[in-house]
């Protein structure tokens, strides 16, 4: 299984990268750490004419704490948030949804940038980190913007990411020390994709985000409505009606699991 | 085609690569080190794992120039050094290979899990071996191998 | 008369640590993918993305129409085709490239040439097949309708074969009372050894001769089927495989792309080199354990089994494999149901149907883990309507100690064991009674708790007799062992089976310090190479400690007494008062070294006596058991486990595991084979399925999808033995080497039913997933409800 033939260009600047993306013969990827695209080339499933590698591109390692805010840079791989260098709270959590992604020799090269770029939609962090809630800081031919994560992924493998556009990094809450988060992914064997993803946030308001779902991930409003009210736990069948109710197409098996991973994630957060 | 510059167990290496050539391809056809396997070709089963930097990573799935500047070590490149040493010995003592395929990239992440965490218990070096799949041995033989070694270096 | 002296631990027995172990451990292995030669080209395929199809037409990319070849342009390479003579069997051609049609996806339609694998594959993308699409027969059951699409079109129907073996059961209706019926299914799934299948093939212009290495469990068989259907003499070809990562059985039969390379090396006039993979291989070795079966079990209401009636569907895939056909499942499907039960009568019929899905291949165990699991399920239900302990049931049914050697109601001569005793050390391993009081005591009425068990005979190391009976082209007859002296008193052994992983170099080298005393460590085995060693139909069947085993052992006496002759020579004493002993030649008057007798035979002929044995200091001997019906390992395999019934999910707490192959050569390879084919067994159970759609398009072509057993799927094991050696093999060795395969998944499938058995749920296909799990436990509920309202 050997990739198609592809051209390789190594940037310095973001400025560079995000000009090469806009003048591309053809279709331009950005290399992240290639855990994701990497199997999908050797596939053949995805034949990208140029890939953009952006190892020596400065000021996307980043982990920095402004106030209320942790900025990521998007370069930053798993491993590094596996191994506590996110602090906080919202490090703990972050350590968590880490620690399950993959095998260790995966998240030595995978990136969290690279992984909600890519969008696939039974990945950790697009569902980990729409519960945690915050933006995304894109790079693009006028400068820098920034999205919101809702609504950020509005399906399999696509995001609000324009095509000459590069994420960056990312913006995020810092918890509060009373702040209470849960995570459970259902999946066959460890380190598999998830067939369903449950994780909740309560910050200042409380985040329920179902995950895994063969497309976007979404929030679960008449979850995150019974924590507002204080309930402590919401129980499997109480969790089915609740994803139900927002149509997400799944079958009764899917329902089953979604449900549970919801459930097993607010116990989680109150454990 | 694409310059790369890396160092491959301790030796310098230049060389002139397409782009699409994995890093595992690299070092096995082109630097004749084939200890390193190929098992999938899609970063799961582990057969592959060579450190770069001293980390454990995925070489099937890394391009050879995405190691440029980087420091390769692949099976054939550990023969001073002493975790390993210590685990070839376990696993031969703990008959932890049966046809031999996944060993080296077994041995590169047992390493990896001896180093990283000498704490680990047998759950934890069951789950971090969740990447390095086993056809044949039903992964008892490197469990044990595994603790053992734990168990010595704690000593 | 020769005799190791085992005393110091390297002999039969002993837990020697494997010699093979330090070239795997150093990286220094060669496997067939790490050759490499100047100029050599890499092989790529076109392969069918259609289930069923006429190839319409086949476009070359513009400008390397020299580059890609389709069979048209292979002339002098002739179809394979596994002739069967079992009463009623269909052939038909197996074409290495597809001829006209194709019938499963991912049948090789042509192969591309290029400097470099990815080279190739970009050919092969560029080759553009037009085909016209047939209707797909997919489900094996589907396949016996009268109106199905037909794959072999001079066939009448898509029948391979049929077996069917009737009895009178009005023989017992009066006392069997309880009638218990079950359907199952076990799914189709992928062997997945870790190394793919590779093959390096390379003509020698000096020897005139086709030298292919490949990945093979077979090499003498490969050689003999290469040469065959490429039109060549049997002397021209030599086949060898080196390191073999792994083989379980899809390399024990040939493969269409080693007909392909050695065809195209001599034309090209250039070593090629195909490596499978992992792709290639989830989609065309999708190929083993798909069966169906109805069973039926007549029973007394204590609990005696008296009859068994089986209908069994073998899903046998698109073609027959070279050499043992696709005929074998079914003929061992039949001899195998009864397990090791006495039972009054047994009426089986098999179906072995072809489906438009990959060549079915005998996969560790072959029909035994599906019989096996048909067999114990029932056995449980039986236990759960009778109200009684199903390892009960089992020890009351099995065939005794002192009832043996016995004949089996299905023909297998079954000749050492305590079959129940197996049962009632597994159940006190496991701890039984701890686990109905834990059952009885649990709170938590999502994580159910559940014990099962699954007991087996197995059948090793049968040889003419039997395969002569299954009608297979290549029956194994005596096995050879070539022992050589070096000159330096080491010793060479070439042996024709091929370790793959078994430790063989290490095991062989046991039998000659058995034998002769001679240090493991100075035996240099040498197998894998049809140009070096002896005839053999190779590693299959749990048959090669018992057959190169019982050969080596044979030459290695041979060999004993002429170095007697010549060291009672050297010792100036009678013949009778020497022998060798502990790696030396030992009389009343002093001893002679193995070097010793290596220097005069080889560099000092002057001193050698005349009465020397002139056939020197190399010996080559055949062996056979006889009878050679089989030598009958057994186990019983006991687990528990817990299931989630929010997610489905099935959790191993404990596996217990009661086996007896005989006289054990290397405990701790018998431990690692079993340890080995268990956790093959979990992937069979629980993870491994090859999925397909309506159309015949498969669902698993990755590890994303594929779900293989991993080091938190396999538990912590727990072993003991018994050793009731064979009466009629060397030193009383049993096969082993597939039986950890085949009660696993009865025990686990057994385990989660006693779990469920408070709802009344029972899981009956495999593997049993979190959604099969869920889908049992929703329709015994909605049963109950039913029956409620």
């Amino acid at each position: 299984m050997k990739s198609a033939k592809f051209d390789h260009q190594r940037m310095v600047t973001l400025e560079e990268a995000v000009a090469a993306l806009g003048s591309a013969d053809g279709e331009a990827r950005i290399m992240g750490g290639g855990q994701s695209l990497g199997p999908m080339m050797n596939l053949r499933l995805a034949q990208p004419d140029l890939l953009i590698d952006l190892s020596r591109v400065g000021g996307l390692d980043g982990i920095e704490v402004a106030g209320d805010t942790i900025r990521i840079g998007a370069r930053v791989t798993h491993a590094r948030i596996e191994d506590g260098a996110v602090p906080g709270v919202t490090g703990a959590y972050m350590q968590f949804v880490a620690s399950g992604i993959s095998y260790r020799s995966v998240r030595n090269r995978g990136t969290i940038g690279g992984s909600v770029a890519h969008a696939d939609p039974s990945a950790d962090w697009p569902s980990a980190l729409l519960a945690l809630g915050g933006d995304v800081v894109i790079a693009g031919q006028d400068g820098e913007r920034r999205m919101p994560l809702d609504g950020f992924q509005i399906g399999p493998f696509a995001t609000g990411l324009g095509f000459e556009e590069i994420l960056t990094g990312f913006e995020l809450p810092t918890l509060g020390e009373g702040a209470k988060c849960g995570y459970y992914k259902v999946n066959r064997k460890p380190g598999e994709f998830a067939d369903a993803i449950g994780a909740v946030v309560i910050g200042s308001a409380p985040r329920v985000v179902c995950g895994a779902t063969e497309a976007a991930p979404f929030r679960v409003v008449a979850a995150e409505e019974r924590l507002a009210a204080g309930a402590a736990e919401i129980s499997v069948a109480d969790a089915r009606d609740m994803i139900a109710a927002q149509d997400p197409g799944f079958d009764d098996y899917d329902l089953q699991i979604h449900a549970v991973a919801l459930s097993r994630a607010v116990g989680r957060a109150f454990a | 085609m694409t310059e790369l510059t890396l160092k491959i167990n301790g030796e310098d290496v230049t060389a002139d690569v397409e782009p699409r050539l994995s890093l595992a391809d690299f070092v096995r056809d082109h630097r004749r080190l084939t200890g390193t396997h190929l098992g999938c070709e899609h970063g799961v089963c582990g057969a592959c794992t060579v450190l770069m930097n001293g980390e454990p990573v995925r070489s099937c799935i890394t391009f050879a120039v995405a190691a440029d500047g980087t420091e390769i070590t692949t099976i054939e490149g550990f023969d001073d050094d002493d975790p390993m040493t210590m685990l070839r010995q376990a696993f031969h003592e703990n008959h932890a290979l049966q046809c031999g395929y996944c060993t080296p990239g077994m041995l590169v992440a047992a390493r990896d899990i001896v180093t990283r965490l000498p704490d680990a218990d047998e759950d934890r070096v069951r789950l971090e071996l969740a990447g390095n799949l086993c056809r044949c041995t039903g992964y008892v033989g490197i469990v044990n191998a595994i603790l053992s070694v734990i168990e010595k270096r704690q000593a | 008369m020769a005799d190791g002296g085992a005393t110091d631990g390297k002999g039969i027995g002993a837990r020697v640590l494997r010699k093979e172990d330090w070239r795997h451990l150093a990286g220094k292995a060669k496997f067939t993918g790490d050759f490499q030669r100047p100029g050599q080209k890499e092989m790529a395929f076109v392969r069918s993305d259609v289930a069923h199809a006429r190839i319409v037409s086949v476009t070359k990319p513009a400008g390397f129409e020299d580059s890609v070849f389709t069979a048209a342009d292979m002339p002098g390479m002739r179809p394979m085709r596994a002739p069967s003579k079992l009463p009623g069997y269909k052939g038909a051609d197996y074409p290495a490239l597809a001829i006209g049609k194709v019938r499963f996806v991912g049948e090789p339609v042509a192969v591309c040439v290029a400097d470099t694998r990815a080279e190739a594959e970009d050919l092969a993308q560029a080759t553009v097949v037009e085909y016209e699409e047939l209707p797909a027969v997919v489900d094996m059951l589907d396949a016996k309708a009268p109106d199905a699409p037909r794959l072999h079109e001079d066939w009448d129907d898509n029948l391979v074969m049929e077996t069917f073996a009737d009895d009178d059961f009005s023989k017992i209706a009066d006392r069997a009372t309880v009638i218990v019926k079950r359907e199952y299914r076990m799914a189709r799934h992928a062997m997945n050894p870790m190394e793919g299948r590779a093959v390096f093939a390379e003509w020698d212009d000096r020897t005139d001769q086709l030298m292919m290495w490949t990945s093979t469990q077979v090499p003498h068989l490969i050689r003999t089927g290469l040469a065959e259907f490429l039109g060549l003499d049997q002397r021209q070809v030599r086949v060898i495989a080196p390191d073999v990562g792994g083989g379980f059985g899809c390399k024990a039969l040939l493969q269409p792309e080693e007909v392909i390379a050695g065809w195209l090396t001599r034309h090209l006039e250039a070593p090629v080199r195909w490596i499978e993979d992992r792709r290639e291989h989830l989609v065309t070795g999708a190929n083993c354990r798909e069966h169906h079966y109805f069973v039926t079990i007549h029973a007394t209401p204590e609990g005696r089994i008296l009859g068994l009636d089986c209908d069994v569907t073998i899903d046998a895939g698109a073609y027959s494999v070279y050499p043992f056909t696709n005929g074998l499942e079914g003929a061992m499907a039949h001899g195998n149901l009864p397990g090791p039960y006495d039972l009054e009568v047994y009426r089986c019929r098999t179906q072995t149907m072809t489906t438009n899905k990959p060549p079915l291949m005998p996969y560790r165990g072959v029909a035994r883990p599906g019989v096996c699991y048909a067999m114990e399920m029932t056995i449980d239900a039986l236990a759960r309507e009778i109200g009684m302990e199903s390892h009960l049931i089992r020890a009351m049914n099995m065939v005794k100690q002192e009832q043996l050697p016995f004949m089996s109601i299905a023909k297998k001569h079954f000749d050492s064991g305590n079959y129940p005793k197996s049962v009632e050390m597994v159940v006190d391993m496991i701890g039984l009674d701890k686990i109905r009081a834990e059952q009885a005591a649990a709170k938590d009425d999502s994580r159910l708790i559940g014990v099962g068990m699954g007991s087996y005979v197995e059948q090793t190391a049968h040889g003419t007799s039997v395969f002569a009976s299954w009608g297979v082209a290549m029956v194994p007859g005596y096995e050879q062992a070539t022992v050589r002296l070096t000159p330096d008193g080491g010793l060479e052994l070439r042996i024709g089976v091929q370790s793959h992983g078994q430790g063989m170099e290490t095991s062989m080298a046991q039998m000659a310090y058995e034998v002769l005393g001679i240090d493991p460590e100075k035996v240099m085995v040498t197998h894998g190479d049809t140009g070096l060693t002896p005839y053999s139909t190779g590693t299959y069947a749990s048959r090669s400690m018992v057959m190169a085993g019982g050969a080596t052992a044979r030459a290695c006496r041979v060999l004993a007494e002429r170095m007697e002759i010549i060291a009672a020579h050297l010792l100036q004493c009678e013949r009778a008062e020497v022998s060798v002993r502990g790696g030396k030649i030992v009389s009343g008057k002093g001893e002679v070294s193995f070097a010793e007798i290596g220097r005069v035979w080889y560099l000092n002929p002057d001193e050698l006596p005349d009465d020397v044995d002139q056939g020197g200091v190399e010996v080559t001997m055949g062996y056979r058991p006889e009878p050679d019906s089989g030598a009958f390992t057994y186990a019983s395999h006991a687990c528990k486990v817990a299931v989630d019934i929010d997610t489905g999910k099935v959790k191993i707490l404990d596996y217990a595991i009661v086996e007896d192959c005989g006289t054990i050569v290397n405990p701790m390879i018998v431990e690692g084979q079993t340890y080995g084919g268990a956790t093959q067994g979990i992937g069979t159970a629980l993870l491994e399925e090859s999925t397909y759609d309506s159309f015949g398009n498969p669902g698993a072509s990755t590890f994303a999808d594929y779900m293989m057993p991993g080091a938190t799927d396999a538990p912590h094991y727990r072993i003991d033995h018994m050793e009731s050696p064979s009466p009629f093999t060397e030193y009383g060795i049993k096969g082993m080497g597939e039986g950890g395969t085949i009660p696993t998944p009865a025990a686990i499938g057994n385990a989660i039913n006693d779990a469920l058995k408070g709802i009344g749920a029972e899981v009956t296909e495999t593997p049993f997933t979190p959604r099969r799990v869920l889908a049992a436990i929703a329709a015994a509920t909605q049963n109950r409800q039913g029956d409620a309202a």
